[in-house]
């Protein structure tokens, strides 16, 4: 009897946990793994994102500020580079093009980004932000395999063409790391803390069950 | 130790004003709980625990949340990201809330398998139940707080159920909802009840639930009465005090539990979208469906069920069909006690009807939590039906399989053979 529920339990939990799959459009996504513990590669996303997307796509849940701090920039070298209107470094990362004004000029109002690495999953962007293609029959010239008739231009078309397709999927990459790191700013804080309170539990559990052998003796 | 110290003067101050002692003796050192209960008997311990966590997580998100429709997403990336811990104490109360219903749903098996409904436990099992249907409403507000695309489409959908109940239901649905569509009058109402009503109703009921079984005393996997054979004292034989025994037991299992919680919130805290759907991270946008609406893992069994009543019958909707089903399969926990006829409690000197019908309800149960969880076909709904059917045939024909089966003896005494 208890193995059969044992076994019901794995087999159906299986069937639970292998529900979750998605896919990238026309195509299965390619494998992404973020790294947000390499600075570098986060400034290089930042300082991609700042010059192709920040003109349409705000990160306004986040602040210029914890930015800075969390990727290693002095607060100071960010103010002067990389912040383009008169916001102080502790202002959320809102962006000037009006919600009027986006849809006189391109139809659609474009959405804040900040949390789209949860929504879609780093995945989904790195492998949608590489399969552009070619499309006379779409307003820019341009549409894309994992986003059918998506109204976003092609905007880091001109750098494409200029670099060799690794050093593209470099910059892709280390746009979707940042993205990935914007999404969930604490978590490599929360994986520091969690290992300490896992050694701690470690720890707590051991003496909680030498606590209760010793009074399960009494119980003989 | 001397009889005069401060410690002692203050606890006979204290006693003289208050029963404190006696009832530091009555549910702890001379509370008994049979010698035989295994790890099963652990999950009321946890839930209490998980209970108490989450009023505290709770109530720090309260300091820091907004309960308005402009107000309530933007809130919460506020408390993710600016509220020193905030990450943490919300990814806490979320998996608490997952947690929560894992632990109520292993409790509720463990009565289940060893029949600790039956009499004299019927009003433990009716208010532990209570304890369940709240926290489903509980779970469903909370669900609705962070104002995510999931948040707005589940309230909507569920709120919508209620207008499927012939005559009045539309105007009943409107009056639930303060307004023709799920709003910020929605939102702030259903944020009133999260926080308040029912976390007080689920105090009161948990409180009532533990003084029940305090007067009457856990059951055990023999479902053998152990108040029968006593000691010239009137202490029960095959029984020990909770404390020390059962409270250190305890103990060791919430390090564990918390091992495996922890490991979640600090290193899955989504829990691969089951515990934070990935929908949910855009905000609330009534102009726009998402392709595919499902509840959380806990309610997907039910959401099934819902589903699977996909046809019309005597003059009634399927929708408002498939409501009474699901709220059926949630109601019918409660009849347990009355359905079950046999002479004996647990599983284990039960017949083989009792054992075939428990094993059909758990691989209901997970099947159905399972088709509730994927876009419905027309294969998943038929199957679908097939299992409703299997779930509730547990129930309903326990009268039945009960009574003809043939039982073990059940021992005297724990540890006795037969």
């Amino acid at each position: 009897m208890k193995t059969l529920f044992y076994f019901i339990f794995i087999l159906s939990s299986s069937l639970i946990f292998s529900a979750g799959e998605y896919r990238c459009g026309l195509i299965e996504c390619d494998k992404f793994e973020a790294d947000v513990s390499d600075k570098a590669s986060l400034q290089r996303g930042l300082s991609t994102y700042m010059n192709y997307c920040y003109g349409c796509h705000s990160l306004k849940y986040s602040r210029y500020k914890r930015v800075a701090e969390d990727l290693l920039i002095p607060l100071e070298m960010y103010e002067n580079n990389l912040i383009f209107d008169d916001s102080k470094i502790g202002d959320l990362m809102e962006i000037s093009l009006t919600k009027d004004d986006a849809i006189n000029w391109l139809g659609a109002y474009p959405p804040d980004l900040t949390l789209e690495a949860r929504l879609r999953r780093p995945d989904w962007i790195y492998t949608y932000l590489r399969n552009y293609y070619p499309d006379s029959s779409r307003p820019y010239g341009v549409n894309n395999k994992v986003y059918q008739n998506v109204n976003m231009p092609h905007v880091l078309e001109d750098m494409q063409n200029t670099i060799s397709i690794s050093q593209y999927d470099q910059v892709i990459y280390d746009l979707t790391n940042f993205m990935t790191y914007v999404a969930d700013p604490s978590a490599e804080q929360r994986k520091r803390i969690g290992t300490y309170v896992l050694l701690f539990l470690i720890i707590f559990t051991a003496f909680a069950y030498m606590t209760y052998k010793e009074f399960k003796k009494d119980l003989k | 130790m001397s009889e005069n110290t401060i410690g002692k003067k203050s606890l006979d101050w204290v006693d003289k004003r208050f029963p404190i002692i006696d009832l530091f003796e009555r549910h702890l050192s001379k509370y008994y709980s049979p010698s035989n209960i295994n790890i099963w008997y652990l999950f009321g311990f946890l839930l209490l625990i998980v209970l108490v966590m989450q009023i505290l997580t709770g109530l720090w998100l309260m300091m820091n949340y907004t309960n308005t429709a402009e107000g309530a997403f933007t809130s919460i990336e506020y408390i993710m990201r600016d509220v020193d811990y905030g990450w943490l104490i919300r990814y806490m109360h979320a998996g608490g809330a997952s947690a929560f219903f894992a632990l109520i749903y292993l409790h509720m098996f463990r009565g289940m398998m060893y029949g600790s409904y039956q009499k004299p436990r019927e009003l433990i099992w009716v208010g532990g139940w209570f304890v369940y249907v709240l926290l489903c409403a509980e779970g469903f507000t909370g669900y609705v707080l962070p104002w995510g695309q999931m948040s707005f489409w589940a309230a909507q959908v569920i709120i919508s159920l209620v207008g499927s109940i012939p005559f009045f239901g539309e105007d009943l649905a409107i009056w639930i909802r303060g307004d023709y569509i799920v709003s910020g009058i929605t939102l702030s109402r259903l944020f009133a009840f999260h926080v308040v009503l029912l976390p007080i109703l689920i105090i009161a009921v948990v409180f009532f639930h533990i003084l029940a079984l305090h007067e009457i005393g856990s059951n055990n996997p023999d479902g053998i009465d152990v108040k029968k054979h006593t000691d010239q004292d009137g202490v029960p034989l095959d029984a020990k005090p909770f404390f020390p025994y059962d409270i250190t037991h305890d103990f060791y299992a919430l390090g564990v539990f918390l091992l495996i919680f922890c490991t979640v919130i600090f290193f899955f805290p989504e829990g691969g979208g089951y515990i934070i759907e990935y929908v949910n991270y855009e905000p609330a946008n009534p102009l726009s469906t998402p392709a595919h609406i499902v509840p959380s893992w806990y309610y997907t069994p039910f959401y099934a069920m819902l589903r699977a009543i996909d046809f019309p019958l005597f003059g009634l909707t399927a929708k408002f069909l498939g409501f009474v089903v699901m709220a059926a399969g949630i109601a019918i926990f409660a009849a347990l006690p009355w359905l079950d006829r046999s002479p004996v409690k647990s599983i284990k000197y039960k017949g083989i009807y009792s054992k075939v019908f428990l094993a059909g309800f758990v691989i209901s149960f997970f099947v159905l939590a399972y088709l509730g969880s994927v876009p419905p076909t027309e294969t998943k709904n038929m199957l679908a039906k097939v299992f409703t059917f299997l779930y509730f045939a547990y129930f309903l024909l326990m009268p039945f399989y009960t009574r003809v089966e043939k039982c073990k003896p059940v021992p005297e005494r724990v540890g006795d053979s037969v």
